[in-house]
């Protein structure tokens, strides 16, 4: 019975505890707390994070080699040493080749400002909490960084920056429920706002029943809002749904962004977001 | 009548060995849920380290500990997630009564209740946290976000647990358990 009541009062404690700490930080107020930990955790994320990824690469390493050993009996010694160089320079050569790609995209958009960050953690939608699609990139304040923010890769729209610390900030995915992004069809400029979905792809909704949109239509941001610049891919109609008794039509988008395999993103730091644009995730429809 | 004295220097030197051993663990559960569990997706969700992690150590070392470990744990997630503070040890802690039964249940012997309370704390948790983000103004598709999100992330919390648990009983004979039979 004492251990109960002991139970129960460390609850009670911890939750009044909790319930603070989330009104605090909900308002902001403990956004120099936040700050101050995140620094501290960056390199262990940057770390594990890079562990990820040559844990990734052993995995795939090791399906290349039941291959090879197959074809190559004779050479395993060799092989399996070459592998090992050829992981390491397969890694440089694939970041050099993203890298590459990123700075094409600033060449074909030279108006913008940009800030490259590199990807150290992330909570996708079916990732760390599986109710937030963020990720952590490790640019902040220092960097110039500010809450709303477009991120970008070369093959289109990430999200924007929601929250900002001194060396890191987070970046709300389109993908994420809480997300809308006017956006309009590239073919017909037919608008609707794009809208992130809990496990599944996002959608196009509020587009006109008289809109003409079909499957492979390219949907582009329309810049109306505030929140984003012009004319940056979104990603592509995969299924349109129309019923005649409802207003508006909807499409499934697929994302030109592979959301589960970024690693570098890019920040456009010379568009101001409209005033008034809220920095916490804005509720859509 | 024996006089009553305080903690002894054993007593306050394994209280202060145990919190550190914890703030270990669950550190490094927090780095490798956010980092390369983020990389296993099954069904389109990602296994819940810390939530096994919690459930399988409310049953080896009681609830009180199981709720610190989801305050601390909890918080540390949060941090790296950039959600509100508390909104993760809110759920982890609620999560740590429903352990807390498990304790005293007649099967407490069977790996399968520490199994069973994984899949029974997946809803409890992901609820909290929707209700949480809910309360603080964002949409919340409830509907979606618990056939596609919640229910994969019941089996596949479930699985974690015939890792975690086992793992977390070796631990926690280590630190002198509460009880561990199974």
């Amino acid at each position: 019975m004492k251990q109960l009541s002991n139970r129960t009062v460390v609850f009670y404690v911890l939750a009044a505890v909790c319930i603070v700490l989330l009104v605090l930080s909900s308002s902001g107020r403990l956004a120099p707390v936040e700050g101050v930990f995140t620094t501290v955790a960056r390199p262990f994320l940057v770390a594990f994070n890079g562990l990820g990824r040559q844990i990734n690469n052993v995995f795939t390493t090791a399906r290349d080699l039941a291959t090879l050993r197959s074809r190559n009996q004779q050479l395993q010694a060799q092989v399996d040493t070459l592998i090992i160089d050829n992981l390491r320079l397969k890694e440089v050569g694939s970041e050099n080749e993203r890298l590459r790609e990123l700075l094409r995209f600033r060449q074909l958009n030279p108006t913008y400002d940009f800030r490259g960050g590199q990807v150290i953690a992330r909570v996708i939608s079916g990732g760390t909490s599986n109710y937030l699609a963020t990720i952590a990139i490790d640019l902040g304040a220092e960097h110039g960084i500010q809450a709303g923010m477009p991120v970008v890769t070369e093959r289109g729209l990430v999200g924007r920056i929601y929250k900002v610390g001194p060396s890191t900030s987070t970046v709300l995915l389109i993908t994420d429920p809480s997300s809308g992004v006017q956006a309009l069809v590239k073919r017909n400029r037919a608008v609707g706002v794009v809208t992130g979905q809990a496990g599944a792809q996002p959608v196009m909704d509020f587009v006109p029943q008289d809109a003409d949109i079909s499957v492979g239509d390219e949907i582009i941001t329309s810049g109306l809002g505030g929140n984003f610049p012009k004319n940056l891919v979104i990603g592509q109609v995969v299924s349109v749904h129309q019923r005649d008794y409802e207003m508006f039509q909807q499409a499934t988008i697929r994302p030109t962004v592979n959301f589960d395999r970024l690693e570098f993103v890019l920040v456009i730091t010379n568009f101001q977001p409209l005033p008034g644009q809220p920095a916490e995730p804005e509720s859509v429809g | 009548m024996p006089e009553r004295t305080g903690p002894s220097a054993t007593g306050i030197k394994r209280n202060l060995s145990n919190l550190s051993l914890t703030l270990t663990v669950v550190a490094l559960a927090v780095l490798l849920q956010a980092t390369l569990l983020t990389r296993v997706r099954v069904l389109g969700v990602s296994p819940d380290l810390l939530l096994v992690a919690v459930v399988a150590w409310s049953l080896l070392h009681g609830a009180t500990e199981g709720l610190i470990w989801g305050f601390i744990g909890g918080l540390g997630l949060d941090l790296v997630a950039g959600m509100p503070l508390g909104t993760s040890s809110l759920a982890l802690m609620a999560i740590c009564f429903l352990a807390g039964l498990g304790t005293n249940s007649v099967f407490a012997g069977n790996l399968l209740l520490p199994i069973f309370l994984a899949g029974l704390a997946t809803p409890v948790h992901g609820w909290i946290i929707l209700l949480s983000a809910q309360l603080r103004g964002l949409r919340v598709d409830w509907i979606a976000s618990t056939v596609r999100v919640i229910g994969p992330g019941i089996l596949l919390n479930a699985a974690l647990m015939v890792l975690v648990y086992p793992a977390l009983r070796g631990l926690a004979t280590r630190v002198g358990a509460q009880q561990m039979e199974w």
